[in-house]
């Protein structure tokens, strides 16, 4: 997946990019707008000024986290489809634990990221045991594991952690000194993009440079021979299981501490299944998945605006994503199938 | 204890249609993880026909329409394409659950209102034919499985897919065959909800009962029969959370959201995994 030569990665590039470009301005048409005019709309809406810039950045710290984190598990041969739960655990864990902390506010940020990311570490551990244990395949146990955790959400935000002061379904608000402060004023932009681009950076140095990442590469890619010459296969696949986990709920807790500062339900807009998205547009290489999550972040922010001033419906950026990623796979299915 | 019980069997019928297809299509050799966007595609579909004037049963074939139509698109890449199904099954959410947003909003306005449709009228014990004929569905899918020629090509085709090749049947066609069959069966099944437990149609109306499907066909362990007793408890689950939403239990509300979730996750781990699953699962066609 990941050593493609420059000639088959302008193929599958080009895929992707006319079947982006005919979707785009094929649902258009069908909202009866012209093309031009939502493509103006959604560049705008997606950087076309400071705030829209910042609109794209806050949303894009969920999804970049989301996005390596499926990445590491994706190269371990770990299929977690389970990001999402993993996030609303990390959601969960900071709204949980963020009210209680005392002290600087940085000691505070740093423990509730802590909560979030153990949170999103544990969470796995239910498939993971039952992927070992009983031969469950992990594919199935996340996906219900997403179904729990989000029914634990609705539960939670009228039960244990409903504010006491409100009527609403929602948890106490963090401390204003607590939450992070946007970068500029006007945006909704917070250093919390930088964490996550400095992980990302982070995780593409320890999977592509380490003797830990390429033992987490050869586990997933040939794992008859990685256990032949005595790579602990299972415990390699639980800590990329793990780490992959942790990055999910590290990207539910900053959502909470940057971007909602609450808990409330639904709490997710497909965070999980937006990263697993871009991490297949980015052939689960980290650093790609993380442009790609950038991408899709400004495809989000854009389409909101685009729905605002043309009518076109913002599920586009739902539709999107998915129609990127299917051309994508289509497309390497084909040269590999030619190649072979 | 007669609404529970006709609640139950209501909510069972959904489950057992989708997993069934989905069970045929696993048989086959592939997997289709995207049948939550299968059965939204259904839902839209019944919903969209229903309000341009169609009676419920039209809404139904159309809805089954729809869903071959899906079935088809899904092989092209899953099957003939070669691409990994688990990974376009995901994709596939994405695309369905954006497109009938999507759609609804461009049918529907910007209006909050909820638009309502006809629903199907009931046959026997309050349950509408369709709803009925659901149950029959695994006993159809049994015997075809077992005592007919086609039926026991999907079998060679999820088991040993190069003998079937060697004998002259065409790998990619049974298993394009076994995925419209699942696309319509999963519409259907998507439909059935708009068309009798909740009549409107909103974003994720489908509420993760094409996820619990999924689970059902591994805790049936590939057996169209033993898909009824699962089906049963997870939607006798979900009518024991609508009842005591209502009666105002002191039982968090949580457990009871979750419960269909954590059953089909025990079945999961009773049922030991793999043991039962077709030999070629999710690998491309020769």
């Amino acid at each position: 997946m990941n050593r493609e030569s420059a000639a088959r990665r302008f193929a599958v590039a080009a895929a992707a990019l006319s079947a982006a470009a005919a979707a785009l301005v094929g649902l258009a048409l069908l909202a009866g707008t012209s093309p031009l005019d939502a493509v103006r709309a959604l560049a705008e809406g997606a950087a076309g000024s400071r705030a829209a810039l910042g609109e794209t950045l806050a949303r894009a710290t969920a999804l970049v986290l989301t996005a390596v984190g499926a990445s590491l598990a994706f190269r371990a041969g770990v299929l977690n489809i389970g990001l999402e739960g993993q996030f609303l655990a990390g959601a969960v864990a900071a709204a949980a634990v963020g009210p209680l902390l005392a002290g600087s506010p940085l000691a505070a940020r740093a423990g509730l990221l802590a909560a979030a990311a153990l949170a999103g570490a544990l969470w796995v551990v239910p498939a993971a045991y039952l992927e070992a244990r009983r031969g469950v395949p992990e594919v199935l146990s996340t996906i219900l594991l997403n179904l729990v955790a989000a029914a634990a959400v609705s539960g939670l935000v009228r039960g244990a952690l409903q504010d006491p002061g409100g009527d609403y379904p929602q948890s106490r608000a963090l401390p204003d000194a607590v939450r992070l402060a946007p970068l500029a004023a006007g945006s909704r932009v917070t250093a919390a993009i930088l964490i996550a681009l400095a992980l990302a950076l982070f995780a593409t140095l320890l999977l592509e440079w380490t003797p830990f990442g390429l033992k987490l590469r050869a586990t997933g890619l040939a794992p008859a021979a990685a256990r032949a010459i005595g790579l602990p296969h299972a415990r390699l696949r639980f800590l990329a299981f793990a780490a992959s986990g942790a990055f999910a709920g590290l990207a539910g807790g900053l959502e909470v501490l940057a971007v909602t500062g609450l808990l409330y339900d639904p709490f997710t807009a497909g965070a999980g299944y937006t990263g697993i998205a871009a991490a297949l547009l980015g052939g689960s290489h980290p650093l790609a998945a993380a442009l790609s999550a950038v991408l899709f972040a400004a495809l989000g922010a854009g389409s909101s605006a685009m729905q605002r001033d043309t009518g076109v419906p913002g599920a586009l950026a739902t539709i999107v994503p998915g129609v990127l990623v299917l051309a994508v796979l289509a497309a390497r299915a084909r040269l590999a199938r030619k190649a072979a | 204890m007669s609404g529970f019980l006709a609640i139950t069997l209501l909510l069972a019928a959904p489950l057992l249609l989708a997993a069934a297809g989905e069970l045929l299509l696993e048989r086959a050799g592939s997997i289709q993880i995207g049948l939550e966007g299968t059965m939204l595609i259904g839902a839209f579909t019944a919903f969209a026909a229903a309000r341009s004037g169609a009676g419920p049963h039209a809404a139904l074939l159309a809805a089954a329409f729809a869903g071959l139509l899906a079935g088809a698109a899904f092989a092209a890449f899953a099957v003939a394409g070669r691409a990994d199904p688990i990974l376009v099954g995901t994709a596939w959410n994405l695309v369905a659950a954006g497109g009938t947003a999507f759609s609804y909003r461009l049918l529907a306005g910007a209006t909050g209102s909820v638009l309502e449709v006809r629903t199907l009228p009931p046959l026997a014990f309050g349950l509408p034919a369709a709803a009925l004929a659901a149950f029959f569905v695994p006993v159809a899918a049994e015997v075809f499985l077992a005592r007919t020629r086609p039926g026991l090509a999907l079998v060679a085709a999820g088991e040993n897919p190069l003998a079937l090749a060697a004998t002259g049947g065409s790998v990619v066609a049974v298993r394009t065959a076994a995925s419209v069959a699942a696309g319509a069966l999963g519409a259907l099944g998507g439909a059935l909800l708009v068309l009798t437990v909740s009549p409107t149609f909103v974003e994720g109306v489908t509420a993760g009962r094409g996820f619990l499907a999924l689970a059902l066909v591994v805790f049936a362990r590939w057996k169209p029969l033993r898909l009824v007793p699962g089906a049963l408890l997870v939607a006798g689950a979900t009518a024991l959370q609508y009842r005591l939403q209502a009666g105002g239990s002191r039982i968090p509300y949580a457990v009871f959201l979750a419960l269909p979730g954590l059953l089909a996750l025990f079945a999961l781990a009773a049922a030991r995994g793999r043991g039962g699953a077709p030999k070629a699962l999710g690998t491309p066609a020769p």
